[in-house]
């Protein structure tokens, strides 16, 4: 039998659509013309004046300081909500995994206005501290969601194994538990991280004066700056992105 | 001989469900003790008390005279061979076998030697330095035993260690742990749901039903003498008659029994049924003679007749089912000489079935149910497990038919 | 062999073991649980249920929270301004979610039959943009449909659109980006179950008497059907959230509820009538999500929503 080509199609049709928009971006970050159907020459222009704006990267500095707290902290309770929904089977965990499921389907613009409603009803000055909490409020889920996920494939015999041959609780997490789980911690640690980076509703509502992260600097920047500075923004971050993922993904393949 | 290792009263509940209703037993040093029963019946649970990963809801474990219900698994001097091996995939070969004396914080000299010597007797030199997902299945197996032999355990646990396995290795791995047993000398607990596994290798047998302990023997025990119709049933094949006692034979150890359709029923009466009790008798296929001609006459010799209804050849044995009276009986019969001296049965011959009083085995509970666990080829299928498994079925007039649950 | 009492008579019984296995098994689910739920109900229960309150309360001129309580909000939310827009916004997040299911489905159907090394890089490729910046690619939409843009001017060429037409600032940019970022994340579930699917089944339908349209449709689609609904879910709801993306290339007629939510917090400074949208929001999100939720957790207690948060 044939099988009909329209998926196919479809399928093309389809990365075209996702890469396109993307790869005509870099190209124009390139374009020493400011406009973008122009094509004015190669020119690195657009990047040395990006490295004249200091807002960037304090706000860069802003966003890595935020992601690498609220990662941290959300690996550390995400885990130990994974083990708990894992291990225990009641109303109390029932409660626990409606609370760490909501956030993951609530609309961002939700969990901001209630989050700097909150905060205004406690008169609690906006900053780098409450954009770290509602980080964190949104991350806990995510490595939740994917250690509990490691979890269930996790052979729970091994640790009744460690347990057998004389090992005392602190031993089994520290020999047995987190080498088997650090992937998935590490996958959940490295998906909050990106989100926290890539995070703009949630944090333009919790910020104040002075706590710019670099999404808000380019939602400024697209709002009312140049596009060439944005362009080649936008391209350094796709790179670091782009690297990243290749990193991640020889690690796993190395690791199988 | 003392109890090394005593359960007494061991109850544990998992919700609604039992996996262990009040059991007692006594496993002696040095014994390989096997937990035989179909899944479900508790010789898992039972043995995860033993190990300590499970706290009975009632009973106590008693290790040579020391009371360990309460004590955590690791530090009870017990090791356990999982049956997924649960090897620690993230350590090597010879860092899984140094785990048990690691944390026992053994002296790094000491813990080189004992590994070293481990592997050599366990043949795993070669294979030191892998990590256990490159290791085949019987390599892991054994991976799993020195892990466990290492730490000088009193007693190893085996919970189906050959469930993994295919068959041929299954059986080398047998002979392999049976061995090894010898050279150590210390008590194995085994549980397997395979009766072949637990007959070949075990001093001793507790068949399991239900959370419950059926009967304690050796291998020739339970088969020959089952107590109950489950031990009957669950270990080989075998025919259930339904009689009751008539009253003693001249000789106090056999009694008469009257079994509708039957004269003359002749059984050896060990456990000393009175006069009146309704009494089930089991007999196995093979204690069945059977011949176109009547037996000659022995007045320890029960006989009866019918007829052939079905005859399934099997290479080393050929299984008949007989219609007798309300009956459909199950007989094997092993194949020597078979051109010479076996006679030529056909279908719809009239034969004569015979067995001896000694041979058959008034049982002390009965259960119908438990005649839906022999595994009754249907005849018109024709594709009998090797082995050839046989079983009587009461007609439907009983109300007792195959294929409905009663 | 380690420390053991003998067994002298009346020690406890086994009967209260049980129980005291019970205790100490709680005492641990407590102090496990306990970081994750105190968080989760102070920085996200809390919130979300002081949003319902302050609707209820009067806003002072500081842009703040006044003392007591008032109707007030309520009442405005009457304003026939705001039903036109809640419309808007679940229409636009229908047609957003049918066209990535349409999209999806021959889409994911196609990465699960491919072969097993050309499938692994599809499912990176769709990945991908998961990983990258959304505000990024919600720029590289507005450069590209700017008047001055190679889209403008590609359609031009074949008079499609003129000189004066803007692509920008209505509803179909708004849909179009909105199709685009969340496409990727209606492909991936619709992948995973094409991809458990038993394609021998299309040969028995076909061996039936189905033709490959009714195979497809009577067969292959009834088997993903909870995949389809997953993939409706995690593009409706945060479609329904939208903030961003109307806001970058939609213009006022295409205003949804999360930029009139923005509006009277950043800049009428209005925090109860924020609430009151919000609460709106919620109400039309919390309804569809709870459905999913109450099945999935009885089904199976992890299915990971592969939505990025973001691009809303």
């Amino acid at each position: 039998m044939r099988r009909s080509r329209f998926p196919l199609i479809v399928c093309i049709l389809g990365m075209l659509f996702f890469y396109l928009p993307i790869l005509v971006l870099i190209v124009n970050s390139f374009n020493a013309s400011r406009f973008s159907t122009v094509w004015g020459g190669f020119s690195l222009k657009w990047y040395a004046l990006l490295f004249q704006q200091d807002d960037v990267w304090h706000a860069l500095r802003n966003t890595m300081l935020i992601a690498v707290s609220a990662t941290t902290v959300s690996m550390v309770l995400g885990t130990l909500a994974a083990f708990a929904l894992h291990r225990f089977h009641s109303r109390l965990q029932d409660a626990h995994y409606t609370l760490v499921y909501t956030p993951l389907v609530m609309p961002d613009i939700l969990m901001g206005i209630g989050l700097l409603l909150f905060f205004a009803a406690l008169r609690i000055p906006l900053g780098l501290g409450t954009i770290f909490i509602a980080h964190v409020t949104f991350c806990v889920s995510y490595v939740a969601m994917v250690v509990l996920a490691r979890l269930q494939d996790f052979d729970f015999s091994i640790v009744e194994a460690a347990q057998d041959l004389g090992a005392g609780p602190w031993t089994i997490l520290w020999r047995i538990l987190l080498p088997l789980l650090a992937p998935g911690i590490l996958a959940g640690g490295l998906l909050a991280f990106s989100l926290s980076v890539d995070d703009f509703v949630i944090t333009f509502f919790v910020s104040g004066p002075g706590s710019t992260t670099l999404p808000i600097k380019i939602y400024s920047m697209i709002k009312y700056g140049k596009p060439p500075l944005i362009n080649a923004l936008s391209t350094l971050i796709l790179c670091v992105t782009f690297l990243l993922i290749w990193v991640s993904q020889r690690l796993r393949e190395k690791r199988a | 001989m003392a109890a090394f290792l005593e359960l007494r009263g061991v109850t544990k509940k998992f919700g609604d469900f039992t996996a262990l209703n009040d059991v007692s037993l006594e496993i002696r040093r040095g014994e390989i003790f096997s937990l035989l029963g179909p899944s479900g019946c508790g010789k898992t649970t039972l043995l995860r008390v033993c190990a300590g990963f499970e706290q009975p809801d009632a009973g106590r474990v008693i290790l040579d005279g020391h009371d360990i219900t309460d004590l955590p698994p690791n530090r009870r001097r017990l090791n356990t061979i999982f049956q997924s091996y649960a090897l620690f995939p993230h350590l090597t070969v010879r860092e899984n076998i140094a785990f048990g004396l690691r944390v026992a914080r053994r002296p790094a000299a000491e813990i080189k030697r004992e590994v070293g010597q481990t592997l050599a007797l366990m043949q795993l030199e070669e294979h030191a330095d892998k990590r256990p997902a490159l290791l085949s299945g019987g390599q892991k197996q054994r991976v799993a035993v020195a892990r466990a032999l290492i730490n000088k355990p009193e007693i190893l646990l085996l919970d189906e260690p050959l469930a993994a396995l295919d068959l041929k290795l299954r059986q080398r791995m047998l002979v392999e742990l049976d061995n090894i047993h010898d050279e150590v000398g210390i008590t194995f607990i085994f549980v397997t749901h395979d009766q072949g596994e637990a007959m070949s290798i075990s001093d001793r047998i507790a068949v399991m039903h239900e959370g419950r302990v059926e009967q304690i023997g050796t291998a020739a025990e339970i088969y020959e003498a089952p107590r109950t119709s489950f031990v009957a049933a669950f270990i080989g094949d075998t025919n259930f008659f339904d009689g009751q006692v008539l009253g003693p034979d001249t000789n106090p150890d056999y009694c008469q029994l009257a079994i509708e359709g039957f004269t003359d029923i002749i059984s050896f009466n060990d456990k000393r049924l009175p006069t009146g009790q309704l009494a089930h008798l089991s007999i196995r296929p093979e204690k069945f003679r059977i011949s176109r001609n009547p037996p000659p006459p022995d007045p320890f010799l029960n006989r009866i007749s019918g007829t052939v209804e079905e005859i399934i050849y099997q290479g080393t044995h050929t299984n008949f089912w007989v219609r007798a009276g309300e009956y459909r009986v199950a007989v094997r019969q092993p194949h020597s000489r078979f051109k010479l001296d076996q006679e030529i049965i056909t279908w719809k011959d009239a034969v004569w079935l015979s067995w001896h009083a000694d041979d058959g085995c008034m049982l002390e509970q009965y259960r119908a149910d438990d005649e839906s666990l022999l595994s009754l080829p249907d005849p018109d299928d024709a594709h009998p497990a090797p082995g050839g498994t046989t079983g009587t079925t009461p007609p439907a007039a009983s109300g007792r038919q195959r294929g409905i649950a009663t | 062999m380690s420390a053991a009492s003998g067994l002298p008579a009346g020690q406890p019984t086994a009967v209260d073991n049980g129980a005291q296995i019970a205790r100490r098994r709680q005492r641990q689910e407590w102090w496990i649980s306990l970081p994750s739920v105190l968080w989760l109900l102070a920085f996200f229960l809390t919130p979300t249920l002081i949003v319902l309150a302050i609707t209820f309360k009067p806003a002072d001129p500081y842009g703040n929270i006044g003392a007591g309580w008032t109707l007030d909000t309520i009442r405005s939310l009457g304003n026939p301004n705001y039903p036109s827009i809640v419309w808007r916004t679940i229409w636009i997040s229908v047609v957003a979610t049918v066209i990535c299911l349409v999209t999806a489905v021959p889409f994911g159907y196609y990465m699960a039959r491919a072969p097993e090394k050309r499938k692994a890089l599809l499912v990176m490729l769709v990945m991908v943009p998961f990983w990258t910046s959304f505000l990024i690619r919600i720029f590289a939409w507005k450069v590209l449909l700017h008047p001055e843009g190679y889209i403008h001017r590609f359609l031009r060429l074949f008079g499609i659109v003129n000189e004066g037409d803007l692509l920008l600032y209505n509803p179909e940019a708004v849909l179009l980006v909105l199709v685009y970022t969340y496409l990727p994340f209606a492909i991936l579930p619709v992948y995973a179950a094409a991809e458990k699917f038993d394609f021998h089944l299309f040969e028995a339908a076909l061996d039936l008497g189905c033709n490959r349209f009714s195979a497809f449709s009577r067969v292959f689609l009834p088997s993903i059907r909870r995949a389809l609904v997953t993939a409706a879910l995690v593009v409706f709801i945060p479609a329904l959230g939208s903030y961003v993306i109307p806001d970058i290339v939609g213009g006022n007629a295409s205003e949804m509820i999360g930029n009139k939510i923005a509006q009277r917090t950043f800049i009428d400074r209005n925090l109860p009538h924020a609430a009151g949208l919000a609460g709106i929001l919620t109400l039309s999100t919390v309804i569809p999500m709870l459905i999913v939720l109450g099945v999935q957790r009885r089904q199976a207690r992890v299915t990971v929503p592969r939505r990025k948060r973001g691009a809303t």
